[in-house]
């Protein structure tokens, strides 16, 4: 009896979310696209992901909240959302761009009289777990745009969900070329590509390290195999040998490919991974069997807790290119480091990016509030026009034609007594 | 040519770590399986808590400041510490989810494995979060402590782990031959119900398998965090599938069995690595699994199973 009372409580509720999000749907333009969606993409997606038992939970949630934001959004909150790894392997990196994120919000808000918030969506690095969290904040009516999300395979994973919507999406984070290759008129980013962190990085390896031999290993996330191709390019064109080998993020041992490697005696081993934790165990599993090259990491790997502390001694010497300079050392970042360091401690280098990316998303939804009704499609069409004359990266902030920032470089980084210290 | 057998020594100290941490997963699923012919599919999740726990001892007992005591006492209690907490919860696993099914379909206790594996995996990420923690192996064992065996390199932590899973292995197989709860255990491999009108506590006897099977999971948790230093909660999902194809390569069921295995296992990966891709790592360790069952349905040293009358 109670089982079947349970039973028809549950259809019913089934039957009202469906019913909720119908009526959406001649409001607003986007709803179908993002109610009808989630069934196709984030099925397979979910059987495979980790932590699969959330994901029907999260597909459900859309439907309701669009229903209830629809009615309000004529004279509502305005929000932005953040899609970052707030957990998981690369949680340093997402915590750091969401309280950055938080406080670029909290300072406009200050300096502007605005009320603006911000929504937060954790992906864990994870394109399937991005997929679904886009859904959500498509869906949600007041919200104009978005910061994030931080890998490269995320942003072509959520790219499909937020352009039907005319919703913009600024990434502080994601480089692989091709994202701004294809097309997305609704996709920026404020950090440089990878064509010109690969060029950098190959560079240094001929020109200072005077490698003739490099080992490239991959961890087969999109970021990863298309960073390794733009320096396998460089190297080539300089007459270099160059290895292309790839391990995957859920691998932890690396001895039998540590042996090949120190079979072939290369000068470098560049590994441009995503989760610092696991090139550590790649470090020191070199030292084990004592191989000597310099490893050399990317922007993934920039991060001083899991990088240099876990690795005790491990990764001394390494080379990891990075983004962003240290914003200790620009002018511009001072008030806002010091506020920082004051309310979440120490500030490391991925938050920059991103306070200036929420800033520019921001910027946009006031100025499209200034000259009309303010909706994505206003926003998006003030995204382009980003005109900061200076930044806490210490550089202007505008965007070429692609949507990529214009004159961005890439920083190179040595660990050296327990720290990164800038070489270049 | 000569890179292969330049390399051939070190691959294959490699390969005996991977596979000696395997033999130890397979050796949990191939008792279980022999008793109760049940693939436990938590088992390689009882192994994910096992590597937690050695971590969580390691740093109680060897926090920044300093060691509380000496790295050889330090390592039994990590191990020990690890045997206990997954011993208890294969006990657990045992009583809450597979004891009620005991005479139910044979499906049905295989979902319910599957689901304890589930609720295992995702107890551990909200508890502990998503994050990959680092096991400080080095404060035990420095990286560069260990010796030469002519051009191979046996680091201190992979002589440690072939070492300790030896030694469980061998006392599996002396318990199982020479003691009554082993002869237990084989009467009621062969027959349970005749092995209880014969007097055996049925129930006892899976429940020590259950113990017995989780105690060596767990320290194979703890070995792999001190070998490969990274631990988080999804761990066991790859590690248990591996354990399982150990154990049906070996033959399920099979004791001596799921070690051959395991070894195979571990040592066809890491060839795969060292001299083809590590792409193809996986890939060989499933051709292996295909290739023997082809040839020998049963596994290696499995018997094909009597229908009993």
């Amino acid at each position: 009896m109670r089982f079947r009372f349970l039973l028809v409580l549950g259809l019913m509720l089934a039957l009202s979310a469906c019913g909720a999000g119908g009526a959406a749907t001649p409001s607003a333009t986007n709803a179908p696209a993002a109610t009808t969606a989630p069934a196709a993409t984030t099925a397979p997606a979910a059987t495979e992901a980790p932590a699969a038992t959330t994901a029907p939970a999260a597909t459900e949630a859309p439907a309701a909240t669009t229903a209830s934001t629809a009615a309000a959004s004529s004279d509502g909150p305005v929000r932005i959302g953040i899609l970052g790894p707030f957990t998981g392997g690369a949680a340093t990196v997402g915590q750091e761009q969401l309280n950055f994120a938080k406080l670029a919000v909290a300072d406009f808000n200050k300096a502007n009289g605005t009320s603006y918030e911000l929504v937060e969506g954790d992906t864990e690095l994870d394109p399937a777990k991005a997929v679904i969290v886009a859904q959500r904040l498509a869906s949600d009516e007041s919200i104009y745009a978005l910061v994030g999300p931080a890998g490269s395979q995320e942003v072509t994973a959520v790219q499909p969900i937020l352009g039907p919507v005319n919703l913009g999406f600024i990434s502080p984070s994601a480089t692989r070329v091709d994202l701004t290759e294809q097309s997305f008129t609704n996709f920026f980013r404020v950090v440089p590509r990878d064509d010109v962190q690969g060029a950098t990085n190959a560079t240094f390896m001929v020109d200072v390290l005077k490698a003739t031999k490099v080992w490239l290993i991959d961890d087969q996330s999109a970021y990863s195999t298309g960073l390794n191709d733009q320096v396998e390019l460089v190297l080539k064109e300089q007459g270099v040998t160059a290895t292309r080998e790839s391990i995957t993020q859920d691998d932890s041992d690396f001895s039998a490919l540590v042996t090949r490697i120190k079979g072939d005696a290369p000068e470098v081993i560049f590994v441009s991974w995503q989760l610092a934790p696991q090139a550590v165990v790649f470090a020191k599993q070199l030292v084990e069997q004592g191989v000597t090259a310099t490893l050399f990491g990317a922007d993934g790997l920039f991060d001083a807790t899991n990088f240099i502390e876990g690795a005790a001694g491990a990764t001394d010497g390494a080379y990891v290119s990075f983004f962003a300079p240290d914003v200790s050392a620009v002018a511009e970042a001072k008030a806002v480091v010091e506020a920082y360091t004051a309310q979440y401690g120490n500030a490391g280098p991925f938050g920059a990016p991103a306070y200036v990316a929420t800033m520019v998303a921001l910027e946009a939804i006031q100025r499209a509030e200034q000259a009309g009704p303010l909706s994505r499609e206003a926003v998006l069409a003030e995204l382009p026009k980003t005109n900061m004359e200076s930044s806490i990266l210490g550089i202007p902030i505008t965007f070429d034609a692609k949507g990529d920032l214009k004159d961005a470089a890439f920083f190179l980084f040595q660990v050296k007594d327990g720290k990164f210290n800038l070489v270049k | 040519m000569q890179a292969f057998l330049n390399q051939l020594p070190q691959q294959l100290v490699n390969g005996l770590t991977l596979g000696a941490v395997y033999a130890l997963i397979a050796l949990g699923y191939t008792m279980v399986y022999g008793i109760l012919q049940l693939l436990n599919f938590a088992h390689g999740d009882v192994y994910m808590v096992g590597a937690f726990v050695g971590l969580g001892t390691l740093n109680a007992l060897a926090p920044k400041s300093g060691l509380l005591l000496p790295a050889w006492a330090i390592l039994p209690l990590m191990l020990l510490a690890a045997m206990l907490v997954c011993g208890a919860l294969g006990a657990v696993i045992e009583w809450f989810a597979y004891r009620p099914l005991r005479n139910a379909p044979r499906i049905a206790p295989l979902i319910s494995a599957l689901g304890v594996s589930f609720f295992i995996q995702n107890a551990m990420l909200l508890l502990l979060s998503a994050s990959y923690r680092t096991m400080r192996t080095e404060v035990l064992l420095p990286i560069r402590m260990g010796f030469d065996i002519g051009p191979a390199r046996m680091s201190a932590v992979r002589a440690l782990v072939i070492a300790v899973a030896l030694l469980l292995m061998v006392a599996l197989q002396l318990l199982v031959r020479r003691t009554r709860l082993g002869r237990a255990m084989r009467a009621v491999a062969i027959d349970r119900e005749a092995a209880a009108m014969m007097g055996v506590d049925v129930d006892r006897v899976i429940v020590a398998t259950f113990v017995i099977g989780s105690a060596l999971a767990g320290a194979a948790g703890v070995l792999v965090g001190l070998a490969f230093t990274q631990v988080w909660h999804f761990m066991g999902f790859t590690a248990g599938l591996k354990g399982f194809t150990a154990a049906v390569v070996g033959g399920i069921g099979s004791i001596p069995g799921a070690v051959l295995g395991g070894l195979l296992i571990g040592l066809s990966e890491t060839l795969a690595v060292g001299f083809i891709s590590p792409t193809y790592k996986d890939l060989i360790a499933f051709v292996v699994l295909i290739l023997v069952l082809l040839v020998r349905p049963a596994g290696l040293l499995g018997r094909r199973a009597q229908p009993k009358v």
